[in-house]
Parts: C-alpha cells; structure tokens; sequence
C-alpha cells in the first residue's frame, strides 16, 4: 500500500552515495580489468584479440586441472567453515560461569591478518615445527601436513577456516540475535528437545543471515589465494593450484595479462551461478517475529 | 550530505599532508626496495643531489616482497610518477620486451664495469638497465659441527686469518670442493634422535630459486634453457640437469641432510643457531652470521666432480621509465650510480655488496682493508665474479621460467619422482613462454 | 539433590574441558606468537627447529622487540590505521546501511539489476582491479592522500547486502504503521530501525574495520611515497631481501590481534544478550 506513495527522492538520497562509490571505485575498474581479457600484449602494444584468451583456455590443461582443485576446495570448506561458526555461535551465546573467557579467546583469529596467520602456521605445521612435536607426544609419526599431496590442500582448509570461523560467527550471532527469545521458550514449554529447536527453528529462523554468510564466504573463498601463494605456491605437484592461483601467476609474474582476466571472468562467472542457486534455495522470505 | 562530510574530511587531512612542496626545479622519483638498499639508495642520492643542486630524488621504498607486483602494476599503468627504477636482473629482458625501460643513453660510457654484469642488462642486444652491483655465492660451513664429526672441513677464509688476492684465487681455483664431497660430509654431519633431524649436515639459503641452483645443472654442461629464451626441451630435461635434479632429490629424501622448504631467511637462522653444518648461501649474510657468534668459515661454492666450475650471480640494476619526463636528468643520475667512482663508493661503502665497477675491484683485491676475515671474503667474489660467475638466461618469459623450476625442484625435494618434474617443469614453462614469445 | 549437585558440577565440568579444548586451537598460535615477541631475534627458532616443550616459553625473555617496533614509529603507524578504519567504518555504516534499507523497503525499477551489480562488485579479487583503480585515483589526484584509502572502501557491496538481509527481515508493518500515524520516513528509519539494527550494524562495522585493518595492497599502491603508513604495510618491512626480524614482526602481530578484540569486547552486551536460547542445551 505504500508503493502508491513511493518516495523517489529518499530513494535516490538513500541509493546514491553507496551506488557512487560502487561504480566509481569497483564496477568502472572492474569494466576495465574484464576488458584486459580480449587482449594480448606484444612487443609493449596491446593488440585486441577477441574471444581468442577464453579459447586458448579451453585446451589449456593447466586450467582445467586448476578448476577442479578449486571446485573440490571450495566444495569442502565452504560448508566446513559454515558449520563451525554456526557451531562456534552456539557454543559462544552460552550462558554459565567461566564463559566470559572463552568468549575474549573465540574472537582471537579476528585479528590475526592473514599473512600473520599464515606466517605462524607454517612454523607450526613445518616438519620439525610444534604441531608435529606435539602428535610426536603421542607417539604418533611427524607428518608432512604441507609438503605431501595427499595433505597440502587439507593444511590450507584448516588455516584458513582457523583464520576464517570467528569472523563469520560474529555475523551468526548477530543473526540469532534477531531470533525472538520467546519462540524458544514456547518450544521448551512444549518439550521440544534442544537438537529440534535447533534445526526446526533457529536454522529456518537464521536463513537471512546463513544466506548472507554463505554467499560472502563462497566469494572469499573462491578468491582466496593468498595462503596457497605464501605456502606451497601451487604444489606440490599442482595439487593446490586453485584458479586464483593461476591467474595470479599469469598477470603478475608472467606478464600475460590476458590469459589472467579470462580466468578471472570464468571464477566469476561460475561464482554467479554458484550464487545464484544459494537465492534460490535459501531467500524463501520468512517474517521472523 | 553523507558524502559530503566525508569529502569534507578528507580534504583537510589531504591540506594537512600537502605541506611537503617541492622547492627544487626537477624532482627524479625512484623505486626501491625498503631497507638497506633504500638507505644506501639515500646515501647515493644525497651525494648526488650535494653536487646537483637543481634536482631533487625521492625515494619510494616498497618492501622486498611485494616489490615486483607493485613495479609491475605502476610500470604497465605507464606511470610517469617514477623516473628510475630497481630492477632485478632477470626482469631487464621482461620489461623492456613490454618496452617499460628507455634504452640506456648511448653517451654513458661502461668501458669500466664488469662485461658479465653488462650483459646481464641487456635485451636484443641494446642496453637497458646498469648494473649497480653483483652478489656472490660462498659455501659457509661450522667449524665446531666439524670437529664434533672429526672430519675435516674444505679449505676456506676463517677468522683471524688474512688472504692477499693471490691466496684466494689459489683458493678458488684448486681447493673448491665438489658436491660428492659436501655430500659425503653432510652425511656425517647430520645428527638424528628418535626419528628426528637435530642437525642439518647442509642446505642452499634459496630453497629450490633458479638463482641459487643454476650452476648445479649448467656446471655439467647444459644450459637450462635454449639460446632462443623459450625453449626448455633438451635442456632442463637433458641427462645434465637430470643428474643435478638426483642429487637434489637425494639431499632430502635418500641422504636426508638438508631441511625441507625453508622460508627466505630461515636457513641463515638454522646455522647462527649451531643447527646446520654447511650453508651454500650470499654473503650478504656475513654481518648476520658475525653477530651470531658461531665460530663459521668460507669456503668456495662447490661444484660437480667432472664439471665446469660455475657459480650464481646478477643483482640489482638501475632503469629508466619509458613514460618518465625527465630522460636525461635520469640517466645522469643513473649514471652516476654506476659508472662514476664517487657514486659506485657511496654504494659500496653503505651496503656492502659486490660492486661491478672495475676500479672499486682492484681496491678490494689490493686494498689492506680487504685482507683480514671477513673482508677477505670479497676477494673470493671478485675471483668468481671475473672467472666462474654464469648470469641467468636472457628471455621475457624469466618469470615463467623462474616458477616451472622452482616448482618442480620443491616438488622434487618432496618426493616427486625426476623425470616427471622435469618433463611436467619443460610442459609448464613452453606453454606459458609461447604466450610472450615475440 | 546432592546427586544432582555432583552431576551439575560434572556437566560444569566436561563443559569447561570442551571449550578449554576449543580455546586452545585458537590461542596457540598467538601464544606462540607472543613467545617468539619477548625473545631476541636470533633465538625466535631456538627451540623449534626441531621443536621442544621450551618452544612455549619465552627464554631468554626480553622487551627488545616491543621497543624496537615503538622507535620504528609503530605507535604512529597503528594510529594511522586505526584513523582509516574507523573512518572508514562510521562512513561506510551510514552509506551502505542507507543503500541496504532502501533496498529492503522500496520496490522500483531496475532494482534487480542494481542488486546484481552489487554482488558482483565483491567477487572481483582485489588484485585484478588495482591496476585500473589506481588510474582511476591518480586521475582523482588522491595519490598519496589518505582519501585515497578511505573514500574507495566506504561503499561496500558486501555491507549494503548485509543490510539488505537485515531490513528485509523486518516486517513492513511496523513501517506502514508509523506512516498512517504521519510519522516521516526519516524518523522511521532512525527511531524504529536503527535501535534493531544494533547488532547487524556491529557485524557491518566490523567487516568495515577488518577490511581497513587488513589491507595491503593498496595502501602500498595508493601511498607512492611511503610517508602514511598503515600496520599491514609497516609489518612487510621485518621480511627483507636478506633477512627476517622476526620478533619484531611477531610482536606486531600481537598488539594489531589484540586491537580489534578490545574493540569488539565492549560491544558484546548488545549482541549476546537474551541469546542462551538459541542453544542446543539448556
């Protein structure tokens, strides 16, 4: 009934500083950036080449060898991280005595940038390091959590979901936080057993906020190269040579900026899908209170 | 209105930081990696500037690790806000294939400066960038982890000796030890208790970098790559190579003597703690190792039994923007760096690194300065930086070569078999080397 | 009821195990981090290659390291940074919880595609769009200006979709409501929408402030000459060409790990309040 009465001006009042900045200082770069991949750079010119870097890629094994890293990494630690900072939330609203220190220690990857993280955990994890003196203890052999193929890419998983958890459970929490108390209180009334509540109605209630954490995490993790670029560049044997990683390679150290943007344009586009589907299956519109 | 009030914000801390205007007509902007090159850079600059009083130089440091990525970015966006820059030798050819650098003043005279070096900064045969100065590699070794073993160690430079220039060639030419012989000796060295490496018997400070393992293959007489700069097939995959690549392989898995990827720095930490024997490494890492206290010698870098003595080098160069305004004040000024005896001194004398400048060699082989331990050391790099020195392969696609072996000799040192390394190593860098090929 | 006691107590008990369990993943490496910060640089690997027990204790102990970030202007550089965080995060509040609102409350044309484009706006890498931004800024003529940093990080497509979420939960009955009463737009949106959005608008800022407080990339870009540093930038100098100052750089990383939790700590109240519900016991 109020959109008889739309107020255009509000709108625009409201919309205009952040779509200036959106446009400005992301969609025109991005524009830019997505215009990189129809070149190619010779002898210093950039020479227009059409379709020509998207369908080198399409016999490029390094690329397709790429994309299904990046799809089994993704595919693992996405719900991975999504369940434990649901699971962290839950542990952290927790009421009883002592809590409070957990709640200052559950927030310490928060800070912790993550190069530094990845600086740490690399000592850590090194052959010699802490983690393998301490399974040491237990009599249990020293592993080669970043240097074997058959771990690297678990390693990277679980420094990044370290890193990554407490972040995202901030959002849950804020998200639990708009769950009306007395909705729990009719369930236990009713005798309704804490697993029950837990899937019958606090994850339907949450499903805004998981929507929200899910589609930012997919994203970051999509992107996500940094801890690959400073840990096993890639290896060994390419077997955490995720799509990013690639494409980093090509643009930065190569010099072949074009092959880079195309992969970019690809992550992008199969993200978009991967986003597109999240929509569908979890923005169902519920009134909350 | 929000938008406003942040435009308003940002304008007065943008008058605030605006106070720093230029009085001078020209100002030069040079990028640099932060640390002691920008402190000797400074040194250099000032001194120039001293005598210049029309120009200005600024420095933009940028630290080492992200150096490249941000020199990339701001050359290719055709930046005019930088006027020189730090190259690192095997760029030269990338970036003036991508016509980033000016091609070097032809009145600048180089009759002085190491040929080698020369070279190394050059691309289809014009020059593109000047040295500013070489690095040597020298094989430290622990005396104290040698005696425990009772073995002797190689003949080398140690504290409270001195060595003319006459003793150390004869050092360098007819005492080098081989690398059967560091292997024989890291295999005494290394101490293990209960499964675990308490000491390393030797390790390279570059874990698996094209720079610090190309003489491992070239020394038994094949190149890495082709002259042509883009093909890899019949050289990073001959028997030479494969030969070097068993050994590597072996150092970590068969003899299990050298720890495994070590981050930059780490290694040199591994022997000023007493926790490894030997250390094929810069000798940049002699004032670290001095403050360390451990009792070290220096000995030459080792070479295969049978082969070519051959050792790494190639280190910084200076450039010129293609998009800078300033050409000429520039190449003076890079120019000065380099070529003059003044400007070459203030460098050497801030940072310590091998100088390419002829004159500033002679002082070090016969300079009294030079004979006692660790200046000594110097002679043995400007013995290998005249005899054995062998710079990195010429081709814009160095970076492409550079990652394809540095990933297949990690991939080696974690077990992957020789020949798959190699061959997926000649796959990977031919396919991403055509893409730039000319 | 002694029973019941002993059981609770129990229960209290295997409770404070599970999450001493959980605390500690976390805690290790800053611990660890934090060891290697009181120790001399040379004496960081001492007791980790290979690793023993003395690995977790600082010996020999020293503050070295804490005074040598301080006279390397450190105090100076986390200022800096903590002014282009918060900056960033009160601007980038306001804007994008506008922008989320009006999306949230308002149909009109085109607001599909606008949505679309804004969720595109963050599946870009940074990496891939530093060289074209930093065009855009050197045409702004903002290089080597701190607006530089701020201005280009206010508006975030991952905030304004946040908020989105968040105001699309609301029922629109309370708005309509108001608006039959006459009460403007304006005050609908701050006096009813605002207060329940506190802890929504605690997450957004603290995605506003890790941003700033992690960003590398482009500060080092945007800041040619290197005269206004931020924290990110200031730590890449302890690895040099040459050489390490490790416990220098680990004593960076604790203070800048500490910051943004002594930040959050106070805000907890509006955020874990009426919550234990949600649990799975209890």
């Amino acid at each position: 009934m109020t959109q008889s009465r739309t107020p255009v001006l509000l709108i625009i009042l409201l919309l205009v500083p952040a779509l200036i900045g959106l446009v400005v200082f992301r969609l025109y770069p991005i524009a830019l950036a997505v215009n990189d991949s129809f070149f190619n750079v010779l002898r210093g010119n950039s020479v227009f080449v059409g379709f020509d870097n998207y369908v080198a890629l399409l016999t490029d094994s390094a690329f397709w060898n790429s994309l299904k890293i990046t799809l089994w990494f993704n595919l693992l630690i996405n719900p991975i991280q999504i369940a434990l900072a649901l699971g962290l939330a839950l542990l952290y609203v927790q009421n009883f005595k002592g809590v409070g220190v957990y709640r200052v220690l559950f927030l310490i990857p928060i800070g912790v940038s993550l190069p530094t993280a990845v600086i740490i955990w690399r000592i850590m994890l090194s052959q010699d390091g802490l983690v393998n003196g301490v399974i040491g203890i237990a009599g249990v052999p020293a592993q080669p959590w970043l240097t074997a193929e058959s771990l690297a890419l678990y390693s990277i998983i679980a420094i990044a979901t370290w890193k990554g958890i407490s972040y995202w459970m901030i959002f849950i929490i804020g998200g639990l936080q708009n769950i009306s108390p007395e909705i729990y209180d009719a369930a236990r009334i009713d005798g309704v057993k804490a697993w029950q509540r837990l899937i019958f109605i606090t994850i339907p209630l949450l499903r805004p906020t998981l929507l929200f954490v899910l589609v930012a995490d997919v994203s970051i993790n999509f992107l996500l190269f940094a801890p690959i670029f400073m840990l096993t560049q890639g290896g060994p044997a390419d077997s955490t040579n995720v799509l990013m990683y690639e494409a980093y390679k090509s643009g930065f150290v190569f010099g072949d900026m074009g092959r880079a943007m195309a992969i970019i344009v690809v992550v992008v586009a199969i993200l978009l899908v991967i986003v597109g589907l999240q929509f569908r299956l979890l923005s169902g519109r519920r009134e909350a209170r | 209105m929000k938008t406003m009030k942040i435009a308003i914000v940002a304008g007065l801390v943008a008058s605030m930081l605006a106070g720093t205007a230029m009085a001078q007509d020209k100002t030069l902007n040079m990028i640099v990696i932060e640390g002691g090159d920008t402190t000797a850079m400074q040194a250099v600059a000032d001194a120039y500037t001293a005598a210049h009083p029309g120009v200005a130089i600024k420095l933009q440091p940028y630290p080492f690790a992200q150096f490249f990525q941000v020199a990339e970015l701001r050359l290719r966006s055709k930046d005019a806000g930088i006027d020189l820059v730090y190259v690192d030798a095997p760029l030269v050819a990338s970036y003036a294939s991508r016509g980033f650098l000016s091609p070097v003043d032809a009145g600048i005279s180089t009759a002085d400066l190491v040929t080698s070096a020369l070279d190394a900064g050059k691309y289809d045969g014009t020059q593109y960038a000047l040295p500013i100065n070489n690095s040597a590699q020298v094989m430290f070794y622990n005396k104290a982890l040698f005696a425990a073993a009772g073995i002797t160690p190689p003949d080398g430079l140690t504290a409270g000796s001195t060595a003319s220039q006459a003793q150390v060639d004869e050092l360098a030419s007819a005492k080098r030890w081989t690398w059967e012989q560091v292997a024989d000796a890291a295999q005494e060295l290394t101490v293990k208790e209960g499964g675990r490496t308490t000491t390393y018997g030797f390790t390279v400070e570059q874990f698996g970098e094209l720079y610090q393992l190309q003489p491992f293959g070239e020394s038994l007489g094949t190149d890495v790559i082709g002259p042509d700069g883009y093909t890899a097939k019949g050289y990073l995959d001959s028997e030479a190579w494969t030969k070097a690549a068993t050994y590597w392989a072996n150092l970590y898995n068969e003899w299990g003597v050298s720890p495994k990827s070590l981050g930059y720095g780490e290694a040199a930490q591994l022997f000023g703690n007493g926790k490894l024997a030997m250390l094929a490494g810069g000798t940049w890492n002699l004032p670290g190792l001095t403050a360390s206290g451990v009792d070290f010698g220096v000995a030459p870098y080792p070479y295969f039994e049978g082969g070519k003595v051959l050792t790494p080098t190639g280190s910084w160069y200076v450039g010129v923007n293609a998009a800078s305004a300033n050409q000429a004040e520039a190449f003076d000024f890079a120019s000065y760096l380099t070529t003059s005896a003044e400007g070459t001194k203030v460098w050497f004398d801030s940072l310590q690194q091998l100088p390419t400048y002829k004159p500033l060699l002679d002082q070090i082989s016969t300079g009294a300065d030079f004979d006692a331990f660790p200046q000594d050391v110097f002679r043995l790099g400007v013995y290998d930086s005249l005899n054995t020195a062998k710079a990195r392969p010429v081709t814009a696609a160095y970076g492409q070569l550079q990652d394809a072996f540095r990933t297949a000799f990690v991939d080696i040192a974690n077990g992957v078999p020789v020949a798959d390394a190699l061959a997926s190593a000649v796959q990977k860098f031919e396919a991403a080397a055509a893409r730039v090929a000319p | 009821m002694a029973a019941t006691t002993v059981r609770r107590g129990v229960g209290l008990g295997l409770r404070h195990l599970a999450y001493a369990v959980i605390a500690f993943i976390f805690v290790l490496p800053l611990w660890w981090a934090i060891v290697s910060s009181l120790r001399p640089n040379g004496e960081v690997f001492a007791d980790i290659f290979p690793f023993t027990a003395k690995a977790l204790l600082p010996s020999p102990l020293t503050l070295e390291a804490y005074s040598g970030i301080f006279e390397r202007g450190f105090g100076m550089i986390i200022g800096n940074t903590m002014l282009v965080a918060l900056i960033t995060m009160v601007a980038g509040l306001i804007v994008n919880g506008a922008a989320g609102f009006a999306f949230a409350m308002f149909q009109f044309r085109g607001k599909a595609i606008i949505l679309t484009l804004i969720i595109i706006s963050f599946m870009l890498p940074f990496e891939a769009i530093a060289l074209p931004l930093y065009t855009v800024t050197q045409q702004l003529g903002w290089l080597d200006n701190i607006a530089a940093l701020i201005v280009p990080s206010v508006a975030n497509g991952l905030a304004v979709f946040l908020f989105y979420q968040f105001f699309s939960q609301v029922p629109k009955d309370y708005a309509e409501a108001a608006r039959l009463d006459g009460v403007s737009w304006l005050n609908i949106l701050l006096r009813i929408y605002v207060p329940l959005s506190i802890p929504t608008c605690i997450s957004a800022a603290l995605l506003l402030f890790i941003f700033q407080w992690e960003a590398f990339l482009w500060p080092l870009l945007a800041m040619p000459s290197q005269q206004f540093k931020v924290i990110q930038v200031g730590m890449a100098a302890f690895q040099q060409q040459y050489q390490t100052i490790w416990n220098q750089l680990f004593a960076v990383s604790v203070i800048t790990a500490l910051i943004p939790i002594a930040l959050l700590l106070p805000l907890q109240r509006y955020y874990v309040q009426g919550l234990a519900g949600a649990g799975i016991k209890g």
